[in-house]
């Protein structure tokens, strides 16, 4: 697509780089060899845990000051100007004004007011948020805030934009907006990107070079990504590198797509809900007359966009909140009005973010942590399934466990107790294939055991190897119900 | 007290929201100093309401959002009259005039005069702080600071980002209480949620941190985006409460 990259000497030249954290006991990143030209794009693939945000903080100049670690070999980036923008969009937005959060980058490099003045409109205009200026930047939506860090990254006209993971907590309309966004930038040729990204179908396109890491931070691959694909195709897949469906078909890889359909209602109810609604704020309702029912056995996908209500319909399912009318009905009561032990036997939540599920500093004392003396027996071997056995991270802390270990975690906790409700809020995000599909795997076994699963998420993959069953919220309502 | 909630436009342009933070902020100080030195119920009192009638007036904040500002303190005001009148040094003295007798405790009219006004000064607290924080954006309260105090720009902006992350940790702990319940733990309440509130807020900072590097803050001398001057407007502002506590405190 569009042009190509500009000529002259690179851009980016790492020779046998590495990094190791401080007090860390082995390397992030190990002996990776690279060039990328001025204006190329260079996407970096790799499991959970391979280096990857490593590589990305290294080469927008993060490494060493503000996070302390020992590094190894070179990496020379001509720009040392980069434009950053993260995976969380909660976390990098600074001012409480759109114009004044992209203005903020500007003011750092001492821009003058009419030079800020004319180039803040411009780069809002670019993120696709022409006209915004004035907006609080709490309420813009999740894609939204994402495309106003691209803005704040691009307003100051780096050589250099890196982007760690940027959609991995979006919609997938928010995604695709974003990875538009970013296409254009790559047609100009103006920076050099290097770019982490999961949502592999979205971006393949705009890759130039590709950088695939492997599980203990080597590279495994490093080349255009048509001969990267056919020299090491297979190892990729074995690795759980995420690549796109199309080049997955072409390897004879694709993922088993065929979830075997159940029939609705198989097995007996274990939650239902009738003319549901419920609102934060009086007058302003999050969810409107939704009627459900998921039966044991069942495996039902929660679709819709940010915002359409998805975390809310599991936390009242789970009897977290309070309907505001209607009625959820787990198993004979009303989920909310039960007492917490009774509520935790019968019906579980894995949060969306971990780490807001953790209420104690040892693995465990985490998985531990209100178990009744019968449950506990199953504690080990719950997380020896999981691949976190108790020998070896029983002493650990949960916080300072990776992405994908924090997520495995918070499964273990409630998993250990066999509730006849699963609800799961966004159980992929940022896990690699093969922590995906030891997850599916898991579900599976859950629901042939007789447990009722529901799992809100906007992985369109995860949704088609997963559900017998697909809900659709839209502005909290229950629009469509459809198999997979 | 200080509701976390961005302005709305009409508090922002409002006489009061275009007034230089850091005249607002020297007058509650100076207001504050006023009505500690005073001995009189009167002074606080009067200045309480001045305070409020300008921000409702002058401020454009609307009379919920007052009201929900000032609740908790008026809460705490009376709590404090309460127990100053009631355990007050003033009830030992025999020789004084009994107010109230039950059994062993003696209320005197020195001691219930000593907790109107100690309450009073809580409420005039309560009233300027509410004035101050509804017709003060965050934005524009840092802005002063960094450009016409002189303060740190890491102290402003970290403050800055601080205080917007207030929102966040009420999100944190309701949270962390559900994920309590949901491993059938009882109660709202364990010393366990404050420890990994604190956990998420160190890592919360953190990211944030990283995230302004990354924009290249602290790497030089900053321009601003919203330039202050000092306008006419804070000067009659300024003078105006000055002259208003010279009054009531003269009155007295």
């Amino acid at each position: 697509m569009g042009g190509t990259a500009r000529g002259g000497p690179p851009a980016i030249v790492a020779r046998d780089f590495g990094f190791r954290y401080a007090r860390a006991a082995e390397a992030a990143l190990e002996g990776v060899d690279l060039e990328l030209e001025p204006g190329g794009c260079l996407l970096v693939l790799g499991p959970s845990g391979s280096g990857k945000s490593t590589f990305a903080l290294a080469v927008a100049g993060l490494l060493g000051g503000d996070v302390p670690g020992l590094v190894a070999g070179s990496l020379r980036v001509d720009e040392a100007d980069a434009g950053v923008v993260f995976q969380d969009p909660d976390r990098q937005v600074v001012m409480e004004r759109v114009a004044d959060d992209v203005a903020f980058g500007l003011e750092s490099r001492a821009w003058s007011l009419p030079a800020m003045r004319a180039r803040v409109p411009e780069a809002l205009s670019d993120a696709g948020l022409a006209g915004y200026e004035a907006h609080l930047t709490a309420t813009l939506s999740g894609g939204q805030r994402q495309r106003l860090a691209l803005a704040g990254a691009l307003a100051p006209r780096p050589g250099l934009l890196v982007l760690d993971e940027p959609t991995a907590n979006l919609d997938p309309a928010g995604a695709r907006a974003f990875v538009e966004r970013l296409a254009a930038v790559r047609a100009a040729r103006a920076a050099t990107i290097v770019l982490v990204e999961h949502r592999v179908d979205l971006v393949w396109r705009l890759a130039d070079r590709l950088l695939v890491l492997g599980r203990d931070g080597r590279p495994i691959a490093s080349g255009p990504p048509g001969a990267v694909v056919a020299r090491h195709g297979a190892r990729l897949v074995t690795e759980g590198v995420w690549l796109p469906a199309a080049v997955e078909r072409q390897l004879g890889v694709a993922v088993d797509h065929s979830a075997q359909p159940s029939a609705v209602g198989a097995g007996p109810p274990v939650v239902a809900a009738s003319g549901l609604a419920f609102a934060y704020e009086r007058g302003r309702p999050v969810l409107l007359d939704v009627d459900l029912h998921v039966a044991a056995g069942e495996r039902v996908a929660l679709v819709g966009q940010n915002g359409s209500g998805k975390s809310t319909l599991a936390r009242l399912l789970v009897g977290l909140l309070r309907p505001t009318a209607g009625r959820v009905d787990l198993l004979g009561d009303a989920p909310h009005r039960l007492a917490p032990a009774d509520l935790a036997a019968r019906a579980g939540l894995v949060f969306q973010d971990p780490e807001r599920q953790f209420l104690a500093t040892r693995v465990a004392d985490e998985i531990a942590l209100g178990l009744t003396s019968a449950d506990r027996a199953r504690a080990a071997p719950t997380l020896e399934a999981l691949g976190l056995p108790l020998a070896s991270f029983g002493a650990r802390s949960p916080y300072q466990l990776s992405g994908g270990e924090q997520r495995r975690l918070s499964l273990a906790c409630i998993l250990v107790r066999e509730p006849r409700l699963l609800v799961l809020d966004e159980p992929t995000f940022g896990q690699d294939r093969l922590a995906v599909d030891g997850l599916l795997a898991l579900l599976r076994d859950r629901a042939a055991a007789g447990t009722a699963i529901l799992a809100a998420t906007h992985d369109e993959r995860f949704v088609a190897a997963f559900a017998s069953r697909v809900l659709e919220l839209h502005a909290g309502r229950l629009v469509a119900e459809r198999a997979p | 007290m200080i509701a976390i909630a961005p302005l709305e436009a009409a508090q922002s342009r409002s006489l009061l929201g275009r007034t230089n933070p850091l005249v607002k902020l020297g007058l509650a100080a100076l207001w504050l100093v006023g009505f500690v030195v005073t001995p009189r119920v009167g002074p606080p009192l009067a200045l309480a309401a001045a305070a409020l009638v300008a921000a409702l007036l002058l401020g454009r904040v609307p009379p919920v959002s007052v009201l929900r500002g000032l609740a908790p303190l008026w809460t705490a005001a009376i709590g404090i009259a309460f127990f100053t009148a009631l355990f007050s040094a003033a009830n030992t003295d025999p020789a004084a005039r009994v107010v109230l007798a039950l059994g062993a405790l003696r209320v005197t009219d020195g001691a219930v005069a000593d907790g109107i006004l100690l309450g009073a000064r809580v409420v005039a607290i309560a009233a300027v702080s509410v004035a101050f924080a509804r017709s003060t954006s965050p934005t524009a309260l840092v802005d002063a600071l960094v450009q016409q105090a002189r303060l740190s720009d890491r102290f402003a902006y970290g403050a800055l980002a601080a205080y917007q992350a207030v929102p966040r940790l009420s999100l944190d702990l309701a949270a962390l209480r559900e994920a309590r319940r949901l491993r059938g733990l009882r109660g709202d309440w364990h010393p366990r949620l404050l420890v990994a509130l604190l956990v998420l807020a160190v890592r919360h900072a953190e990211r944030l941190g990283l995230a302004m590097d990354a924009r290249g803050f602290g790497r030089g001398p900053r321009s601003h985006f919203r330039p202050r001057a000092w306008g006419p407007l804070d000067l009659v502002v300024g003078l105006g409460g000055v002259a208003l506590l010279g009054a009531v405190l003269a009155w007295a």
